[in-house]
């Protein structure tokens, strides 16, 4: 099992559920984040934001699905200009449902 | 070390916590967030969590009239979401399944939204006021 999380734009938040879904993911979990990356924010004319809300979206999925998985996000997220977000993939040890009290997905 | 990531509804929160102290690992961080399962956020009963605002039950039926037809057939998609609580905790190797164990035996319900635990390795701590590491960092 793997953890993906990926910090998106919140406008495009829909659309990667959404693509998601159809390819057969449906569970996730989304919460709103602020952050910055190389770019130290976004400078708008005298204004800068240092920190720019972005979705940081959580998914754990089977080994096989990651590539998958990685590649639907990648697709409806990017827009090509700085600030479409990134993708991080983590081990996951153990799952369990709760529901269940099985360790399954 | 271990970190164990549980996702689990909102009123049972306190609960949680209470059980979680009572087992002698009460650091625990909490989050907000909207989650769904395979069930795609889909709430049919209000006793899932009686918290939840109406825009978030989606067991009212609209008649189907001509016009809820095309009031259906016109609106775009939209993914739902149900609003749930997150908890991470970082503990040692050995305690990971009796925490567990309790978490899952507090949050049952038996009902669709009871929540997912995931565990994951975490490789160091430390602890900022001290500058304790690892094992002493979370003790």
């Amino acid at each position: 099992m793997k953890m993906i999380r990926a910090f998106i734009r919140p406008e495009k938040e829909q659309e990667v559920v959404l693509a998601l879904e159809g390819s057969g993911f449906p569970s996730l979990t989304k919460m709103p984040v602020f952050g910055r990356g190389k770019q130290k924010g976004l400078q708008v004319g005298p204004v800068h934001y240092d920190e720019l809300p972005k979705t940081l979206i959580m998914m754990v999925v089977d080994d096989k699905d990651v590539a998958k998985v990685i590649g639907i996000i990648n697709d409806k997220a990017r827009t090509g200009f700085i600030g479409d977000g990134k993708i991080f993939t983590s081990p996951v040890d153990g799952v369990y449902t709760v529901r269940t009290g099985e360790a399954a997905l | 070390m271990k970190e164990i990531t549980a996702i689990i509804r909102r009123d049972k929160l306190h609960e949680t916590k209470k059980v979680l102290d009572e087992l002698g690992y009460p650091s625990v961080s909490i989050q907000s967030v909207d989650g769904r399962g395979k069930q795609r956020g889909a709430v049919c009963d209000n006793d899932l969590d009686p918290e939840l605002p109406d825009k978030y039950c989606t067991s009212v039926k609209l008649t189907p009239t001509p016009s809820t037809y095309a009031l259906e057939h016109t609106l775009p998609k939209v993914a739902l979401f149900v609003p749930k609580r997150m908890l991470t905790m970082v503990v040692p190797d050995d305690v990971v399944s009796k925490l567990v164990k309790s978490i899952i035996k507090v949050n049952r319900t038996g009902k669709t939204g009871d929540g997912k635990i995931f565990i994951s390795p975490v490789e160091s701590a430390l602890r900022v006021r001290t500058g304790e590491k690892d094992g002493e960092a979370i003790a």
